[in-house]
């Protein structure tokens, strides 16, 4: 399969004037044509900074991109101007974010927003734009009757289904989900995953869906990247995550969640908290924390194992 | 107690404050405002010893002298040395100031809680009464009412005050319905708190920053209000120095004697910009959230 | 095991400029000393409504709490007082549910001020030094501020001060939906030993479904308003009688692979609560859905043994 994205040694920087916040430390991760990519990890480990950092949407400062390459369809998002930018943003890439109540423009009709996007990345005449809107309307299940309608008239599911049509408008190669269905209900939710797995499909759109729940994982995604503490400690297809579980991390999220197909007494929680990402431990950042902890675990870089093709751990100890 | 417990003594309740005031001076015109208040301050607390001369030594045989090395600022048309007067004066104009905000404050303060956390027809009655007052201008509300007192420092307060003390109570309104449906009220409610204790130690403490700002603000505005009621008599009355007074006094010699209004009225204006500048550094210190 | 707590018909109105808002319509239930009763439901469908209305942080509209053998909602405001210490909550949000002006000690200290229960400040300072214990809050935080503490530690915070008053029921509202998942694991736990250590009852009120499996002993299914299912937890996860909880169930993602069955999407729109016309609220979004249940009130009936439902074809659709 042909990589449509490739991300190589990123390390992304908050500078504050008392600290640095190094939230993203020396990650690569590469994306194919038409395949969908979990970014899975708790709160600060990463992984918004990561698809901000895709969209070159880092706000600097604080923020800085200190490292690395981003490669879009062989083209390095990092050393493009700000005008080449904008023709690939919404077009090329789009992005969804968390909070579908904050993300639309509310003195404008949601047809319009639709159609804006087309006029920007298209050579279209306005009215040709709305015929568009008003397809990629009916794409996401939104009768055309309520093009003319305003944000605050829909209800939280239908309006993330409005963004998701907006993201989707100019028929992006990637669409970057950032937890598109976390301020959602649970039958809501099941509603925009069929939705967005049944565009994907229909398009051929790479998906790098970013969430904290392995379960959303389950369902839409083919590969997972697991995060923690700015670095994706473990990567591989749903098989190697799920059922071949290597990094201690990962092992620890899944005894976590309560169980949703058997009886457990009592959880496991993983001890202790998420390393200060201002003040990083050495070695591994996840040692502290770690039940396979040994001497060698605080020392020095963490090698990334390939454990098997396509499964790649960050763990010197890692589960047999 | 446990010395482990007493191992991080207040390390925040320090450390907030010791943060706003760090930004505060990182803002110039917040340090420029203070430099000037302060200086006002020596001039009022030092008055005695600044002053070269007592606020109300007449010589006649000086009147009117233009500013020389003797005579800083120059005289007036009692003989009497405008810096000494400026310098008493600003007690006068500190002290009406701060205690008219002081007045105004608590007392809007007060009647914007009870609107804001009680509602409905509570907050319909005392907020109308608030549109009444607003609707008069301030300036005609004190002249009204310190019209119909007699003059005096306390009643100047009242009269100033009374005009300053709408803005309280809508801003503390507005406080303290953001904050009533919050969740920490619903927990403090739940766990037996009254009203009482509800509104002081959980709504109040959580509308003080736009309170001081505020406060800030309307202490030049007082400084203008009760400058300005001097300046029509209705204030302090002579000889006491007040720079209002000082201004409607030198009025008749302006076109032979600027000094006796210019230095007076430049009195007036840097205490009210001193302010004013405290008040915007303030404002952006206590909520860097709004200036990005 | 003796019941604690027992409600009948409870409702709570609101007024809104729309009409009447009917938040909690006529619920009835029994909650047993020492177990936990889940309340599950989505966004707006009154679960919070009903914990608030009994504990009374909001005044039930009408109805009965009996709460150790009396009717507290007929108690006067003083009356109340006697009772509340006995009754307490946690809140959903550990960065809104506390004073951000106070610190750890003030806040856990609060309730024992307000009801007196030390007369001396040394008194206090060791029950509130006990409580961090109990809750695994290092004595250290005592003089801490909310913004310096992560949002487990917030969350313990919370539970300390609700344990302050040593309560034989606790409300908890939501009390891990703002927790990443190995934080939520911690909290979950440390809930459950203290059930255990202090024969605690816990109305559990929650959307997410996997940790009201998790922890309760009975749950209740609330749909705008209205009770729609109650049973035993094993119950209901075995045998979901009501299309509401089927299509609830149905709609979680689960984070093990091949679990993935055909999505069950609910159609329609959701039923306005204010002013609700007779009928069933679910009707218009229910595959099942006929004529009668769009005029006629479906009462809660036992269609299996200790298994309530409020569906007129209840029997039709599970052949029972």
């Amino acid at each position: 399969m042909e990589k449509l994205l490739e991300i190589k040694d990123l390390v992304v920087h908050y500078k504050t004037s008392e600290f640095t916040v190094e939230a993203v430390n020396n990650i690569s991760l590469s994306i194919n044509r038409g395949e969908s990519v979990g970014l899975v990890g708790e709160t600060g480990a990463g992984k918004t900074t990561t698809a901000l950092s895709i969209m070159q949407l880092i706000a600097d400062p604080p923020g800085k991109i200190v490292n690395g390459e981003i490669y879009l369809d062989g083209v390095d998002l990092c050393k493009l101007s700000q005008r080449e930018l904008i023709k690939i943003r919404g077009n090329k890439v789009s992005m969804i974010f968390q909070d579908p109540m904050t993300s639309l423009n509310p003195v404008i009709t949601i047809g319009e927003q639709i159609a804006e996007v087309i006029r920007l990345h298209n050579k279209v005449s306005r009215s040709e734009a709305q015929m568009r809107a008003v397809d990629m309307l009916n794409l996401v299940g939104i009768s055309e009757e309520r093009f003319n309608d305003y944000p605050h008239q829909f209800s939280g599911g239908m309006k993330q289904r409005v963004i998701i049509a907006i993201a989707l408008a100019c028929n992006p190669e990637l669409l970057i989900a950032d937890e598109p269905t976390t301020a959602l209900d649970v039958t809501i939710q099941a509603q925009v995953l069929d939705l967005m797995e049944n565009l994907k499909k229909e398009f051929n759109t790479s998906l790098l869906m970013i969430t904290h729940d392995l379960g959303v994982v389950a369902e839409i995604c083919d590969k997972a990247a697991i995060m923690y503490a700015g670095e994706i400690v473990e990567y591989g297809n749903l098989e190697h995550i799920f059922n071949k579980t290597k990094h201690p991390y990962t092992k620890g999220l899944f005894e976590s969640i309560p169980k949703f197909d058997e009886e457990v007494e009592r959880l496991k929680p993983i001890v202790g908290l998420m390393p200060d990402p201002s003040n990083l431990p050495d070695g591994c950042s996840f040692a502290p924390r770690c039940p396979n902890r040994t001497e060698e675990c605080t020392k020095g870089e963490i090698p990334a194992i390939e454990v098997e093709p396509g499964h790649i751990v960050k763990c010197i100890n890692f589960i047999a | 107690m446990d010395s482990s417990m007493t191992a991080k003594p207040n390390s925040k309740n320090k450390g907030q404050s010791m943060d706003v005031l760090r930004r505060l001076f990182r803002s110039k015109g917040a340090v420029v405002g203070l430099v000037i208040i302060t200086v006002l301050l020596i001039f009022a607390i030092f008055a005695d010893f600044i002053a070269p001369f007592g606020y109300d030594d007449q010589l006649l045989s000086r009147r009117l002298q233009a500013p020389s090395s003797e005579h800083l600022l120059g005289t007036d048309d009692y003989g009497r040395d405008i810096f000494s007067r400026i310098v008493y004066g600003s007690r006068t104009s500190l002290l009406i100031a701060l205690l008219s905000v002081a007045f105004s404050s608590v007392i809007g303060v007060a009647i914007g809680c009870i609107a804001g956390y009680y509602g409905g027809r509570t907050d319909n009655a005392i907020m109308r009464f608030i549109d009444i007052l607003l609707a008069i201008p301030s300036i005609l509300l004190a002249i009204s009412i310190s019209a119909a007192l007699d003059p005096g420092v306390i009643n100047l307060v009242v009269a100033v005050g009374i005009g300053a003390m709408p803005p309280y109570a809508r801003i503390v309104r507005a406080s303290v319905m953001s904050e009533r449906d919050k969740e920490y009220i619903e927990a403090a409610r739940s766990i037996g708190a009254n009203d009482f204790r509800v509104l002081i130690k959980h709504v109040l403490p959580n509308v003080m920053a736009p309170i001081i700002v505020q406060s800030t603000m309307s202490i030049s505005t007082a400084i203008i209000t009760a400058a300005s009621l001097s300046f029509i008599g209705l204030g302090i009355a002579p000889p006491t120095p007040e720079w209002g007074s000082m201004l409607s006094a030198g009025r008749a010699y302006i076109r032979d004697a600027w000094w006796v209004v210019t230095f007076p009225g430049l009195a007036i204006m840097s205490a009210v910009f001193g302010f004013n500048l405290l008040g915007d550094g303030l404002r952006d210190a206590l909520d860097p959230k709004l200036k990005n | 095991m003796s019941t604690i707590l027992e409600v009948k018909n409870l409702k709570k109105y609101f007024r809104t400029p729309k009409g009447l808002l009917h938040a909690v319509d006529d619920i009835s239930f029994k909650a047993k000393q020492g177990e936990t009763l889940g309340i599950v439901g989505e966004s707006g469908c009154g679960k919070s409504t009903l914990g608030r209305a009994i504990i009374r942080l909001h005044e039930p509209t009408s109805g009965e709490v009996i709460f150790d053998g009396q009717d507290i909602t007929k108690l006067s405001n003083k009356e109340f007082d006697k009772v509340r210490p006995d009754m307490q909550m946690i809140f959903q949000d550990p960065y809104s549910s506390i004073n951000p002006r106070m610190s750890v000690s003030e806040i856990i200290s609060e309730p024992l001020i307000i009801y007196k229960r030390f007369n001396n400040r040394q008194g206090i300072e060791n029950e509130v030094a006990r409580l961090m214990d109990t809750v695994g809050l290092a004595r250290r935080f005592a003089n801490s501020y909310p913004h310096e503490l992560d949002g487990g530690r917030r969350q313990r915070i919370g539970v300390a001060r609700a344990l302050s008053l040593n309560p034989k029921f606790i409300v908890c509202d939501e009390p891990v939906s703002a927790l990443d998942v190995s934080i939520q694991a911690q909290i979950l736990n440390l809930m459950q030993d203290l059930q255990a250590e202090r024969n605690l009852t816990y109305l559990f009120i929650t959307h997410d479904l996997s940790v009201v499996k998790h922890i309760s002993n009975n749950i209740l299914v609330m749909y705008l308003g209205n009770m729609v299912e109650y049973a035993s937890s094993k119950d209901i996860f075995k045998t979901r009688l009501h299309p509401y909880t089927k299509a609830l169930l149905a709609a979680v993602p689960i984070p093990v692979l091949g679990m993935k069955k055909e999505r069950k999407l609910l159609k329609g729109e959701i039923t306005s609560p204010i002013e609700p016309k007779p009928g069933c609220r679910f009707a218009s979004r229910c595959e099942y859905a006929k004529e009668k249940c769009s005029n006629e009130q479906p009462e809660l009936i036992e269609a299996l043994e200790g298994h309530f439902v409020a569906c007129h074809y209840v029997k039709e659709i599970n052949n029972i």
